[in-house]
């Protein structure tokens, strides 16, 4: 059936052809190898075709060549639903002189009054092979016609950077895959390795050496090279069993297959991997690959003590996201941080790895204030622009609004207390300071200064001082009579120093006297007494309650001065007045 | 002559304590309107005018800690300490502000006699000591000398016995002061400002490092050589640390 199948598809596409030759009127010339490589014992075929017929057909000079047989001519002409379709085919079977690479030239032909030239091919003759002209074995056919390729997506990649590495089988039309088993899956030694799984293996068209092929993808898998230098990739081997023509014909004509386990495997490639440039490398790089974005979030930032907020360290984007640590999250020690807990939603396609990954810590604060979560750095390397990025997070500011403080001082906070005082919610963080006294800045310390010495020491200076003045005291204190003598002594010595001066000389001696005990009362009794009767100074005196016989006693004085100036005194009198004065004197002071 | 520069130079000094003042009163109101950085400014003039006092010093750490700056606020609040040590309100901003502190720095275990002997020396500066020590003299010679003068039994006693008190305690304030001076004069104690520094094992950027320190944290530098400072933690732990990365709490 399935030869008939082929047939019928054969013909259908050489009236296909020949419909197009029409329509376009286009003069094909071709030249056909049966051979591109042989034996120097073995036959080679070619034909020289046109889609319009010719003349003056000139073949070649097959010089290396012993023509066999040729040129055959045969004529073709067929119609299908009206399309014409022409065909004249030169054959040549040639046999090869020698070995090495052997030209053929051009052929031309006349057509319609131009002339057309072929192409020219050559061949590659070998060593005589063993068995000339057999048919091809079943497997010599499947090993040609049947390709393992691994595609690499790209040669020399930086470290860390995905790389993706596709499996491809080619089969040529002209065999059939029946199946396939992996004999060696390759180890990626030296890579980090993600399959990406072929759930369904579809047939595609491509080409493969410039021949038209089909071809299924057997496996892809994306690679993190973890080492710089020329790494070889270990090649995949698979056991595919394959139906191959034979040469023989079955009844109908069609080619009878042969069926064959054929082992393909990808030639060993290897990729050069460059090491990231150290130029310009931050601090903060961990080795992180790709195009990334870099966030820091905390699911609160106002919050009671004791209750527990989320901080994030979430990196998304393309690259090795499995392959680096992520930035750790400073925090103030005073807070209580728990183990981060690692998510990863990562997806894996052509390009590599695509998704995020976070930290998420669990904090509670104890005390209340405020926490800044310190912006912390991500640097990776971005392969497309060759060049470090380094992305910087936004402070957060942690706000604990209520609770304890952290307060040294006062640790001690009673509780359990039956009364319930107005509630504070702990110590609040002080309000600025209004009133300042401000010193000079760098002013000399009081303590060792010599001020300070003096200060000390002054004081206990005054200690003996004080001793010896308070024993001085006391001893005066102790002499009663010569104390009164001496304050006689010291208001006769004010007032009557004049008289004392005049001591002898009779009337200015009295004079100067009397003088001076009006001066006296002057003082004490702020009275100008010197023109008052000795009654009225008597009643005066009287009314500062003053003893009656020292009244009399300055009366007596006065009287005395008085009579002096008519009468004569002797000096022993004049001495008596003055000792009498001083006495009179220093008894109303006591009295006054 | 002399007498006219005398009046002008005590009529500038009058002008800049007014001026002083008058822009501490305007720091205050930017304080108050949440406009901390005009604080700052103004409260910086002060200090470069050459004046300072505990409450400026505490009010800058208020105005950085309101900024979420922990270095400076730390500073600041620690210079204001050294002025006034027993100041119940900013012991308690400084906790806070500690608390914005990223490394956990724990206090070698003291012996209670120690301990008991900081915080007796520590309760005072040394000059606040001093006048507490010249205080008690001259109450001791008032006691002494009254002693000697009161005529009374009882008198007498309680003034002796009052005296004898006076000198002990003078005495044991120039200890404390003595103590104090020494322990200030040994201490050099400085806050790192850089947001994150590395302790080296020596004075140089070839050695190992030993820790890492981040802004904020109090340390007391020991030695220095170049531009490097030997620094020592509360913890015990020590290392040599570039001088651009922390400040000295006393200049």
């Amino acid at each position: 059936m399935k030869t008939k199948q082929y047939i019928f598809y054969f013909i259908s596409l050489f009236f296909i052809l020949s419909a197009t030759a029409q329509d376009n009127d286009q003069v094909e010339f071709t030249v056909k190898l049966s051979k591109e490589k042989l034996g120097l014992n073995e036959r080679l075929k070619v034909e020289f075709s046109t889609n319009k017929d010719g003349d003056n057909f000139t073949t070649p000079n097959f010089k290396d060549f012993t023509i066999l047989m040729g040129p055959s001519t045969s004529i073709s002409r067929s119609w299908i639903n009206g399309k014409r379709k022409f065909s004249l085919t030169y054959t040549y079977i040639l046999q090869p002189n020698k070995q090495g690479k052997i030209t053929i030239n051009q052929a031309t032909i006349t057509i319609a009054g131009k002339v057309y030239k072929s192409e020219v091919k050559t061949v590659e003759v070998t060593a005589a092979v063993t068995n000339p002209n057999t048919p091809p074995s079943a497997s010599d056919i499947a090993s040609e016609n049947l390709h393992l390729v691994a595609e690499v997506s790209k040669g020399n990649p930086y470290l860390n950077e995905a790389v993706t590495v596709v499996y491809k089988l080619y089969v040529s039309p002209d065999i059939q895959v029946s199946g396939f088993q992996a004999i060696d899956n390759p180890k990626y030694n030296n890579f980090w390795s993600q399959d990406m799984p072929v759930t369904k293996y579809t047939t595609q068209e491509g080409t493969f050496n410039g021949k038209s092929y089909r071809y299924v993808i057997l496996k892809r898998v994306v690679l993190y090279p973890q080492k710089t230098g020329n790494l070889p990739l270990e090649p995949l081997s698979l056991d595919v069993q394959v139906q191959v023509p034979t040469q023989r014909r079955d009844f109908f004509g069609g080619a009878v297959y042969a069926q064959t386990n054929q082992r393909v495997s990808a030639g060993s490639k290897s990729l050069t991997v460059k090491a990231l440039p150290e130029e310009g490398k931050p601090a903060s790089f961990t080795g992180a690959v790709g195009d990334f974005n870099f966030f820091v979030t905390t699911s609160k930032t106002h919050l009671n003590a004791s209750e527990s907020l989320q901080a994030k360290v979430e990196i998304s984007g393309k690259g090795n996201l499995k392959l680096f640590q992520l930035p750790q999250l400073n925090l103030p020690s005073s807070l209580e941080v728990y183990e981060p807990e690692h998510d990863e939603k990562i997806s894996t396609n052509y390009s590599g790895m695509e998704g995020k990954v976070s930290d998420s810590y669990t904090v509670v604060p104890a005390y209340k204030g405020k926490y800044p979560v310190p912006s912390i750095s991500f640097s990776y390397f971005n392969p497309k622009t060759e060049k470090y990025h380094t992305l910087n997070s936004q402070e957060v500011v942690i706000n604990v609004i209520q609770g304890p403080s952290n307060n040294v001082t006062n640790s001690t906070i009673v509780e359990g207390s039956v009364k319930k005082a107005v509630e504070t919610s702990g110590e609040q963080f002080s309000f600025i300071k209004t009133k300042t006294n401000l010193t000079a800045i760098g002013s000399n310390y009081f303590f060792k200064s010599t001020s300070y010495y003096l200060w000390l020491l002054l004081p206990l200076l005054f200690i003996p001082i004080a001793i010896l003045f308070s024993k001085k005291r006391e001893a005066l204190a102790r002499d009663v009579v010569g104390n009164k003598v001496k304050k006689a002594n010291r208001l006769a010595r004010k007032y009557l120093s004049a008289a004392k001066k005049t001591l002898g000389k009779k009337e200015a001696f009295y004079i100067a006297l009397e003088k001076a005990l009006h001066n006296y009362l002057k003082a004490k009794l702020k009275i100008e007494t010197s023109e008052f009767s000795k009654d009225k100074i008597s009643t005066l005196l009287l009314e500062k309650e003053i003893d009656t016989s020292t009244i009399e006693g300055f009366l007596f004085l006065l009287r005395n001065c008085e009579m002096a100036r008519y009468s004569p005194f002797s000096n022993v009198q004049m001495q008596q007045d003055y000792t009498k004065a001083g006495e009179v004197i220093s008894q109303m002071d006591k009295q006054l | 002559m002399r007498k006219v520069l005398f009046i002008l130079v005590l009529l500038i000094s009058y002008f800049g304590f007014s001026q002083n003042e008058t822009l501490f009163q305007k720091a205050t109101t930017a304080y108050n309107d949440g406009k901390y950085d005009e604080a700052i400014t103004d409260y910086l003039k002060i200090i470069a005018n050459g004046k300072h006092s505990p409450e400026l010093y505490f009010n800058l750490g208020n105005a950085y800690y309101k900024l979420n700056k922990v270095a400076p606020s730390i500073y600041y609040y620690e210079k204001a300490l050294l002025l006034n040590p027993n100041d119940v309100e900013l012991k308690n901003n400084l906790a806070y502000a500690k608390n914005m502190t990223l490394d956990a720095i724990e206090n070698l275990p003291e012996t209670n006699f120690k301990s008991m002997y900081k915080k007796v020396t520590g309760y005072y500066t040394f000059d606040q000591w001093a006048y507490i020590n010249i205080a008690l003299i001259l109450l001791f010679v008032i006691a002494y000398i009254s002693f000697r003068n009161f005529h009374s039994a009882t008198k007498k006693r309680i003034s002796f016995i009052g005296s004898l008190t006076c000198l002990f305690l003078s005495l044991l304030a120039m200890i404390a002061a003595y103590l104090n001076y020494s322990d200030y004069k040994q201490k050099k104690p400085a806050i790192v400002f850089e947001e994150e520094s590395i302790v080296q094992a020596e004075p140089n950027n070839r050695s190992q490092e030993v820790f890492r320190l981040h802004e904020g944290t109090k340390v007391y530098v020991l030695d220095n050589l170049n531009d490097w400072y030997k620094i020592k933690l509360a913890d015990g732990k020590s290392g040599w640390i570039s001088s651009n990365d922390i400040k000295l709490i006393k200049n």
